[in-house]
């Protein structure tokens, strides 16, 4: 015959596991509440080298042909007849007002309170509607998995206490990554300090990007009137992506 | 003046597919062509009940077509039930996935309503099929009401898929040739153009070129309002009222490929005006031209508008493919629409003449 367990003890057991959520809950969201993920670029530390690039598809093994980070480079020759290099390093901006967000029909692609905008695999439907919300390109159908691809800050990284492979692998220390509500973090200090010299991609667009650029020429910041130098191109057509 | 050589660019190719492009068509085209069915089986016009009776054989071929052409272009064909699972109201194509079922089933209840007289008669005329003709015409009653209230629940559905459809295009401001007021009106001009060919090639396929009158009357009045729509848009890039039309303009004009392609559509098109308005009773030639000018608007403002850069300076080079995803998907959408005009005229007088 088992005895009944004595009813002091089995409420003292159960209280248990509300307790210690009690006590972590309010803990966690605090934390989610206060950390805003962000990225820094500071262009005159990147030299083109695509490291990030390749680093990203490595990370996140994406398809042959499409990349989830991308350094695109130009050539800029002045009035005065000097031509110099430029970059514009780009990845998904995980915006304060992502369209990507708004336009999802399932609902599949979210914001994160601690900023990163994700996509859940499980429930995307491979519509590509957040593509072409998308105003920088940052997005595109995985045609391994058949669901909308992004950058996720490497969040499975980050989750872990690691930097995100771009930022890991950058040889200039271009890429800067950070809580952007803690005023002690590397990249708040530098956000600081830049003053009006932060920019970020198509202002006008009006998605409030948490990815900042120092160094940035204006004129690169968007859709480039210029020249495309088509046959070096990189495509996918060529590549069999 | 500083000069931009973008060195390294990364072009993405389109992602919404020519399985698109055959949504887009074949859904303007049955809902244009349901409209076109209501004087003569609705308000029972005399003059326009062949006509009509032509318009409703094109609204079920394209819109049982349409729905399929829809379902390839998702990646996960398979995940569609999450479009009803997990609807995010805010987006126009969570609205759009039920606007379409709306619009389909009253469609295929006015279809049936109007029929079951037809069907009647075939069980009485006897023969293999006797005994399903008699199950589905269910009494043969010609029931006017009944036709009306699913003519109202259909006219509903492709009033909204009409909206939808242009809504969801117009509101990507990412994609400068998509993001105009203008796009959902000229999405619904040549909805028409495209509704009126395809009754028109049904009826040159059953050979009633009394018909024709009527028909290229309306597809001048599309295209023109067509026209009528461009101008307002070529104005408001030209003149710099509409700097998203502007940034469109100045980047299709300058595409090799897709200039040549807007001055064919253009040609095209003011041909078939010329030709419905010169030769009204044609139908074969304004019929065929028509659908083309219809489809190519979209393809252009679908693959061409993908096309143009968002960031830096790299146009993606489309070319269509083989495979499913290109050539192979538009001749089996296409082939579908076929096997459904064999299954429905094999079945169904649709003429007066072979069912007197």
């Amino acid at each position: 015959m088992t005895c009944p367990p004595d009813p002091s003890r089995r409420a003292f057991l159960s209280a248990i596991p509300a307790l210690t959520a009690g006590i972590a809950t309010p803990a966690q969201a605090a934390d989610a509440q206060a950390t805003q993920w962000g990225m820094l670029i500071d262009t005159r530390r990147c030299i083109a080298c695509q490291a990030c690039t390749m680093a990203c598809a490595m990370e996140n093994a994406t398809p042959e042909g499409a990349f989830r980070t991308v350094v695109a480079t130009y050539a800029v020759t002045t009035t005065e007849g000097s031509t110099g290099l430029s970059v514009v390093p780009r990845l998904c901006n995980h915006c304060e007002k992502p369209p990507c967000v708004e336009v999802c029909p399932v609902g599949a692609t979210f914001k994160q309170d601690n900023g990163a905008v994700l996509v859940d695999g499980d429930r995307c439907v491979g519509c590509a509607y957040c593509v072409q919300a998308c105003p920088y390109d940052a997005r595109f159908v995985n045609h391994d998995t058949g669901k909308a691809d992004k950058c996720t800050f490497c969040s499975h990284r980050v989750e872990a206490g690691l930097l995100p492979a771009c930022v890991e692998t950058c040889v200039g220390g271009a890429r800067i990554f950070g809580d952007l509500n803690n005023p002690d973090s590397e990249i708040a200090k530098r956000i600081k300090s830049a003053g009006d010299g932060v920019r970020v991609l198509k202002p006008e667009a009006n998605t409030r990007p948490n990815v900042f650029y120092i160094g940035l020429d204006p004129a690169l910041a968007g859709r480039v009137d210029g020249i495309s130098a088509a046959d070096m191109m990189w495509r996918p057509d060529h590549h069999g992506g | 003046m500083t000069t931009t050589v973008e060195v390294l660019g990364f072009a993405r190719g389109p992602d919404w597919l020519p399985w698109a492009v055959q949504y887009f068509f074949l859904i303007g085209v049955s809902c244009a062509a349901f409209f076109l069915s209501l004087p003569g089986l609705v308000w029972r016009l005399p003059r326009w009940r062949m006509p009509s009776r032509l318009a409703l054989l094109a609204a079920l071929i394209s819109g049982l077509t349409a729905p399929v052409a829809l379902m390839a272009d998702l990646h996960q064909p398979g995940r569609f039930i999450n479009f009803y699972l997990h609807p995010n109201f805010g987006s126009w194509m969570a609205w759009g996935s039920f606007f379409i079922p709306l619009y389909v089933g009253s469609l295929l209840l006015y279809a049936w309503l109007c029929l079951r007289p037809t069907l009647e008669r075939l069980a009485r005329q006897g023969g293999r099929l006797e005994a399903a003709y008699r199950l589905v015409a269910y009494g043969g009653h010609d029931s006017p009401r009944a036709i009306g209230l699913a003519a109202l629940s259909a006219s509903l559905g492709a009033c909204l898929l009409l909206l939808y459809t242009g809504m969801e295009t117009m509101v990507v401001s990412a994609r400068v040739l998509w993001n105009s007021p203008l796009v959902p009106l000229v999405f619904l001009s040549t909805a028409f153009v495209g509704g009126i060919g395809m009754t028109l090639l049904v009826a040159a396929l059953s050979g009633r070129r009394d018909v024709a009158p009527a028909l290229n009357r309306g597809l001048a009045l599309a295209l023109a309002a067509t026209f009528v729509l461009l101008a307002a848009w070529f104005g408001g890039a030209l003149s710099g009222h509409s700097p998203v039309a502007a940034q469109a303009w100045s980047a299709l004009a300058s595409s090799r490929p897709w200039g040549p392609t807007g001055l064919w559509f253009l040609g095209t098109a003011v041909f078939t005006l010329w030709l419905a308005v010169r030769f009204p009773r044609s139908l074969w030639p304004t019929a065929l031209l028509a659908l083309h000018g219809a489809w190519l608007l979209r393809w252009i403002v679908f693959i061409g508008g993908q096309g143009i850069p968002r960031m830096g300076n790299t146009w993606f080079d489309y070319s269509i493919g083989i495979g499913p995803d290109g050539l192979l998907g538009i001749a089996g959408s296409l082939g579908l629409a076929l096997f459904l005009y064999i299954v429905l005229t094999g079945l169904i007088p649709w003429d007066e003449r072979a069912e007197a």
